[in-house]
């Protein structure tokens, strides 16, 4: 029995902590509104021009190099193509 | 190519050009300082990162039902440009994060549901390149699911406890801010119908290059 009941506070304990503690970890209101920055500049904690080149870089260097890569995929098959009409046609001669 | 392919081109090419003048021009937001421009990159980059996958999803839709070799070519592409937007939407999210959060990520419902989405792409590609026969239906069910999957990205930051700013704060961007968000996003979407129509010739050769090989050997 004294083991029952020691086990239900223990129950209780750590439930009560976990639920607190999950409570704690929920994260902050999302922002519902962009504003402009007023007169004052906003604090800058984590340096933001690194993260905003990186992520222009990232943009723009993956949508070329996926344009480049997809030109040389046509272009493959295409001169494949050409090869195998040419080749019908000599063969049909 | 169609004849309009040219002029769309070059016409994107130039809205690429002009549109880092207009975010750089663009004020900074209160909060999250220079950061925020990310977001005219990243938000573009998402809506077509939801567009592939409907594109993907009603094409092979179509493909089950008609099983025209057309619908499967297009689901095809469309897959290929789920991963690719996908990949950049997932890469300058997180550094944006980073800088506005605190942090490069967080299970949320928006990014957990966003990274299952460009998972399902990958699998349909996956699929198509090492599935064999068959593959092609095979990996129309997988578009579905990929297809199904983008309406509980959308609202889910709408729906769920995130710290992922909600879907509402677009249409409330001032004009200096919304213009050139718009800008970019035309700018993305001519974007996405060229490298389309690219992949989809792409497939068209490898269909006719098929053929004639058949041709070969006969």
């Amino acid at each position: 029995m004294a083991a029952l009941r020691a086990a239900c506070v223990a129950a209780l304990v750590i439930g009560g902590a976990a639920a607190s503690s999950a409570l704690a970890a929920q994260p902050p209101q999302p922002q519902d509104e962009f504003r402009p920055v007023g007169n004052s500049p906003a604090p800058e904690q984590i340096p933001a021009a690194p993260l905003l080149i990186g992520a222009y870089v990232v943009v723009l260097g993956g949508l070329f190099a996926y344009v480049v890569g997809l030109s040389r995929r046509l272009g493959a098959v295409r001169q494949d193509v050409e090869r195998l009409e040419s080749e019908i046609k000599r063969r049909g001669r | 190519m169609p004849k309009w392919f040219t002029p769309a081109a070059i016409l994107c090419g130039l809205m690429f050009v002009i549109s880092p003048v207009l975010i750089a021009r663009a004020p900074d937001e209160a909060s999250m300082g220079m950061v925020y421009k990310i977001y005219y990159y990243h938000m573009p980059s998402a809506w077509m990162f939801l567009l592939a996958p409907l594109v993907c999803g009603v094409s092979s839709a179509m493909f089950l039902v008609r099983g025209r070799p057309g619908d499967d070519r297009r689901a095809w592409a469309a897959a290929e440009l789920t991963v690719l937007f996908g990949a950049l939407t997932l890469i300058t999210g997180p550094l944006w994060a980073r800088r506005a959060w605190g942090t490069w990520w967080v299970w949320d419902a928006r990014l957990t549901s966003s990274l299952v989405g460009w998972m399902i792409a990958w699998a349909y590609l996956i699929l198509r390149r090492y599935g064999g026969p068959g593959s092609d239906k095979l990996a129309a069910g997988v578009a579905l699911f990929g297809a199904v999957n983008v309406p509980f990205i959308f609202i889910s930051v709408n729906y769920w406890r995130t710290i992922h700013p909600p879907t509402t704060v677009v249409p409330k961007l001032r004009v200096d801010m919304g213009v050139p968000l718009w800008f970019c996003v035309f700018a993305f979407l001519l974007l996405f119908m060229l490298l389309m129509t690219m992949r989809l010739r792409l497939e068209e050769t490898r269909a006719r290059l098929d053929d004639l090989y058949v041709a070969l050997d006969e």
